[in-house]
């Protein structure tokens, strides 16, 4: 087990390193200068000198490896830097914005795994009828539809044609609200994007668990149950089911990555001001700590995620406890 | 958060009912010729030239444009049906090029295995951590966001994952007799890999090669819709980039504007979706036990 | 047919005498804006519009511009120039206190204008430069001492530059703390009350305003970053306005819902094709000529902007603008363009469908777009489809603002030289209101034609140019620009395709009396708030 974990763990390593490096080169490869988010508008009226000034109180002028030693120092340290733009500690942005995507996210992956799990499980158990062949069709036709689509169908029927629900944003702006209002304000925000994110996140959940659960239903041991005359349901629950839930355990935690960039283009579709989004607009305006941050943070996800996986494998499923 | 394919779970069979399958492949192949007999006839069957400015902008449907004109007048029929053109044929080359990749990394990774294996992993690994986002920024930035860089940067992103299934494929030929015969008797390993391991592969290949295309067209799709993609080729995310920034949701448009190059989004990667998905579990050995 | 132009500059009627101290009228206006713009005071702001106009709001400054972009006294109640120009003794508003209670004196303003010039600020910089002392000799008095002569002081200098609380930015003491400094304690008639990062702002009223009354209670200003999202917004009554110009194809469908009031009026920004006229075929006159006459600016505005637009004048300056030069005009001519080209010699040798030139270069250019412009991408492919018909080869590469910006502006430094042929481009209204505005995009020093970015070189222009920098007198102003105009309208150095109408809407329901300002639209102070009475 510790063998096994300073292998993995030293190759994670390898991957954070790889990844903080390339946060760190790939902003800087791009084209374009951050001065105007810098200066504002009308940065063309400052002299040579005092954009050298602007330049150097952000440190962009020292060499490249002194940039790179300072941001694996500050990293180190757990400090995320400022903001070019909003000239705001980048911890704050994120912690402004993070919330906002795990609840959006999380609680579409939440929701999408519960129905896959149990969609997927009752397609399987009626495998061949119309039930099953109609699931298939739906959760492969919602797999391949553009989630921006979706998005934008959505707020045509239902926010800015029926109004049914807000078309931008996470709570009503300038609203004062306490308590349960707040709380009633933010759901109402969240039905059409959290309708979206998890539509488009059912449908993988639905196949794995229906395979899973097929080739469970084929096991000798199942059959041996039936055989034995045990209840169906209870063959359903006590012994299918459960040993079916591993290939969705591994999907999920893969989700579980993905957490924080998952909904980017939900995100913008819906104004949702989320981190995928805080990524988008600083990519357009080279705000290069906050790429950063935001590119760290993902990167963490998905290596945490990773290792709860690999962590996780041999408490729930047999084989590889019994091959440990 | 495109699901994961069913071949990258070792524990995941499929059913036997194979039937259902073909019928699943018969209509995924069925669409995809309706959509590529439209591409490949569109200068035949479409009512104007998509470049043409043909009606008054923003015209609404009528017996001379079926589903009206874009915000420069040009038909939307017209431009839908060459989108199809460009749809199709860049999710096809942008699955070649991760397709490409993705066999030489799973094949080299499988078969050598060792430190080979280890470090193309590990590739694998960080390709399926970078955030494609400002990746894509990056380079369209540097190349310009044409048809090819946007073909490569799609194939760039999405190698990873065939080659992961690939390579698992390999790892369980290299323990087939035939093949551990050919290295005990000597056999170059090019000439093993050649002669035995590439068209033992290449089957499977092909139905990643499918898969990956359907995934090709949904990120072109969401590329542009972003718009970092290429707003002056007509593909259909470029339609509907259009369609969402000269506001067709608030004059109505959206029924003939943007549904109908959503759908035929939509039923393109389903058709790739639906044969890919048929082809591998036909060809896949280890799937068909 | 499409319709009939609301026109709409509606002034405030200045009646009642306002009361500093009186409740405000009441009532919540939220309006959507395009970014995040820091914490609204004037070092984190980040927009000239609508930026610049909510700073206002929680800032004053001592004029302000009218609804003609006119400078109107504000803090001041008096102001007396000397002969010479050289010396402006200005008399402060009594009874005028900052947000914390405290007055607001000659000193804060002395600091300001001292500060702004120490603290690095891109916009304020060069407009104090020409400053030799501000003087604070008693607490109502500010005496500021110019080098120079300089007809723009009172719009450029006074009615931009906000007065800051001395005692709260005096501790500020680099550009770096100014920038992160999130205090937002001002004079104005708003201060602000929530800043939700990145979602909205809040603003409130200031109920002792010296200037009196404040119209609206509160300002809401959720930042919509997508511009379809906030008309769908605005359209649905979820916003009330919104700082963004309404899409041609809007129009109509806004004229036609209830409770919604569209205004419009001339906009001053431009839409334009640059050159770059240090590209060996571009900097021929005749080819530039004969581009400009094949592109059908008319269809274009039809087509783009569906009407609503002002077909490009060849000088630069609107037919609105005070400076126009009166029967420059320009309409396009393919035959022309036609002729032109073969005169000089481009002709397709080839037969490829390409002219070339005499050398046997083919006349094909890159055509740059910015990728979050639809309206300008469209318009790339119009001048694309345009050229092509008369042999000219266009490609059209669409790219984000910055990467475009890097190839036509490095480094927003003219110096810097440029890689571009052409370039689909565009300057703000300020470009065209302030009277130095044909010498800072013309004039061949890259010092002084800060905004040169097609590398113009013209001696006359260059004379002409300093001469209008120092000139006071209006109607020499006008003379100096008219020559310029003519000049510009025959060497081409950029094609004006089109100049896009200033059209807003709004709900009357939350609020009715907006105040136009003439080529920007009705995101002014002075919606808000009557100007002080003398």
């Amino acid at each position: 087990m510790i063998r096994f974990l300073a292998g993995k763990g030293g190759q994670y390593a390898l991957v954070l390193l790889f990844a903080i490096t390339l946060n760190f080169l790939l902003p800087r490869m791009m084209p374009g200068s951050p001065l105007v988010f810098l200066a504002g508008e009308d940065v063309s009226f400052l002299t040579e000198e005092q954009r050298g000034a602007l330049v150097n109180s952000l440190g962009l002028d020292r060499p490249l490896w002194a940039q790179y030693g300072r941001y694996l120092f500050q990293l180190a340290r757990g400090d995320l830097g400022h903001s070019f733009q909003k000239a705001r500690p980048i911890t704050e942005i994120i912690g402004e914005r993070l919330p906002w995507t795990l609840l959006l996210v999380g609680l579409s992956l939440l929701i999408a795994t519960l129905v896959g799990i149990a969609w997927g499980a009752l397609a399987a158990w009626r495998r061949g009828t119309m039930m099953d062949i109609g699931s298939l069709g739906l959760s492969m036709f919602f797999e391949s539809t553009p989630s921006f689509w979706l998005g934008m169908i959505f707020i045509a029927l239902f926010a800015a044609g029926l109004g049914w629900f807000p078309i931008f944003g996470a709570v009503t702006p300038g609203a004062v609200l306490h308590g349960w209002a707040h709380v009633s304000n933010v759901a109402w925000h969240l039905v059409l994007p959290l309708a979206t994110l998890t539509l488009i996140t059912i449908p993988g959940m639905f196949l794995i668990m229906r395979y899973s659960m097929l080739t469970v239903l084929g096991e000798q041991y199942i059959a041996t149950a039936r055989a034995k005359g045990v209840e169906e349901r209870r063959v359903l629950f006590r012994h299918a089911i459960r040993n079916a839930l591993l290939p969705v355990a591994t999907v999920f935690m893969l989700n579980v990555g993905f957490i924080v960039s998952g909904a980017t283009v939900i995100e913008t579709v819906f104004s949702y001001p989320g981190v995928g989004r805080l990524l988008y607009e600083a990519v357009l305006n080279r705000d290069y700590p906050v790429i950063q941050a935001t590119f760290f943070i993902i990167t963490i996800s998905v290596i945490v995620a990773n290792i709860l996986a690999d962590l996780l494998y041999p408490l729930i499923d047999p084989r590889v406890r019994r091959g440990a | 958060m495109a699901s994961v394919a069913a071949a990258e779970l070792p524990f995941v069979r499929v059913p036997r009912r194979r039937l259902r399958l073909g019928t699943v492949g018969v209509t995924g192949l069925l669409l995809l010729g309706v959509l590529a007999g439209a591409a490949v006839l569109a200068p035949w069957i479409v009512p104007y030239d998509p470049e043409t400015i043909s009606g008054a902008p923003f015209e609404r449907p009528s017996a001379r444009h079926l589903l009206g004109a874009n915000d420069i007048g040009q038909d939307i029929l017209s431009e839908l049906i060459y989108g199809a053109r460009i749809s199709l044929t860049m999710g096809a080359l942008a699955a070649l090029v991760a397709i490409s990749i993705g066999t030489v990394v799973g094949i080299m990774a499988g078969y050598f295995g060792g430190w080979v294996d280890i470090a193309l992993m590990r590739l694998v690994d960080i390709v399926l951590v970078i955030p494609f986002l400002p990746l894509m920024i990056l380079l369209a930035a540097y190349l310009g966001p044409s048809f090819w860089t946007i073909v490569i940067v799609i194939g760039v992103l999405v190698w990873a994952r065939p080659a992961r299934i690939l390579r698992a494929q390999v790892l369980s030929l290299r323990s087939v007799e035939y093949i551990e015969a050919a290295r005990a008797l000597g056999a170059s390993a090019v000439r093993v890999l050649r002669r035995h391991v590439l068209p033992a592969v290449l089957t499977l290949s092909l139905a990643q090669f499918i898969l990956a295309a359907s995934n090709a067209i949904l990120i072109e799709a969401s590329l542009s819709f972003l718009g970092l993609g290429d707003p002056t080729t007509k593909s259909w995310g470029s339609i509907l980039y259009y369609a969402q920034v000269r506001s067709a949701f608030l004059s109505g448009a959206w029924v003939w504007w943007v549904l109908p190059p959503g759908l035929l989004i939509t039923l393109a990667t389903l058709g790739f979706a639906f044969t890919g998905f048929a082809l591998e579990v036909v060809l896949n050995p280890r799937l068909r036990r | 047919m499409r319709g009939i132009a609301i026109l709409a500059i509606i002034l405030v009627a200045l009646a009642s005498t306002p009361v500093a101290g009186q409740a405000p009228a009441g009532g919540v206006v939220r309006i959507a804006i395009g970014v995040d713009e820091g914490t609204l005071n004037p070092y984190t702001y980040r927009t000239g519009y609508p930026g610049w106009n909510f700073m206002t709001m929680v800032y004053d400054t001592l004029y302000y511009p009218d609804p003609n972009n006119e400078p109107i006294p504000w803090l001041v109640r008096e102001t007396r120039v000397s002969p010479d120009g050289l010396t402006w003794t200005l008399t402060l508003h009594p009874n005028i206190t900052w947000h914390d209670g405290r007055p607001l004196t000659s000193d804060d303003v002395r600091f300001t204008f001292d500060y702004v010039r120490r603290i690095t600020h891109s916009r304020w910089t060069p407009t104090t430069r020409n400053l030799s002392a501000v003087e604070a000799p008693n607490p109502q008095t500010v005496v500021f001492r110019l080098m120079v002569p300089d007809a723009g002081f009172a719009l450029r200098t006074l009615a931009d530059v906000p007065v800051l609380p001395r005692h709260i930015w005096e501790a500020v003491t680099t550009v770096a703390a100014a920038r992160a400094f999130t205090n937002t304690v001002g004079s104005g008639p708003y201060r602000v009350e929530e800043i939700r990062g990145g979602q909205f702002y809040r603003l409130t009223a200031n109920s002792q305003y010296f200037a009196g009354r404040v119209k609206v209670r509160e300002l809401i200003l959720p930042i919509v970053r997508d511009a379809t999202v906030a008309f769908t917004a605005l359209k649905a009554g979820e916003v009330d306005t919104g700082s963004r110009l309404l899409s041609p194809e809007l129009v109509a469908e806004f004229e036609k819902t209830p409770g919604m009031k569209v205004v419009r009026g001339p906009g001053f920004a431009t839409t334009l094709l640059q050159f770059n006229l240090e590209h060996p075929l571009l900097r021929d006159l005749k080819l530039r000529r004969a581009i400009a006459y094949a592109i059908n600016t008319q269809l274009m505005v039809r087509l783009l902007m569906l009407g609503y637009a002002v077909v490009g004048a060849p000088g630069y300056m609107h037919p609105a603008s005070p400076f126009y030069a009166p029967g420059i005009r320009f309409s396009a001519d393919k035959t022309r363009a036609v002729a032109i080209l073969n005169e000089a010699g481009y002709r397709d040798r080839n037969g490829d469908g390409i002219r070339e030139a005499p050398d046997g270069t083919a006349l094909r250019f890159t055509l740059l777009a910015n990728s979050e412009n639809p309206i300008r991408i469209r318009g790339a492919e119009l001048v694309r489809t345009w050229l092509k018909d008369v042999g000219i080869g266009v490609d059209v590469r669409v790219m984000d603002d910055a990467s475009l910006i890097d190839l036509v502006w490095p480094d927003f430094d003219v110096c810097k030289g440029r890689r571009f042929d052409l370039a689909m481009f565009g300057w703000s209204a300020p470009v065209m209101t302030r009277p130095t505005a044909l010498r800072d995009l013309f004039h061949s020093n890259c010092q002084t034609g800060t905004i040169n970015i097609g590398g113009y070189k013209n001696q006359q222009i260059d004379r002409l140019g300093d001469q209008l920098a120092i000139t006071v007198l209006p109607e020499r102003q006008k003379q100096l620009a008219a020559t310029m105009q003519k000049i510009i309208a025959d060497e081409l150095p950029v094609h004006v395709l089109f100049y896009q109408d200033v059209i807003m809407a709004y709900r009357q329901a939350a609020y009715d009396t907006w105040v136009f300002q003439k080529g920007q639209g009705i995101l002014t102070k002075l919606s808000f708030v009557d100007p002080p009475k003398r």
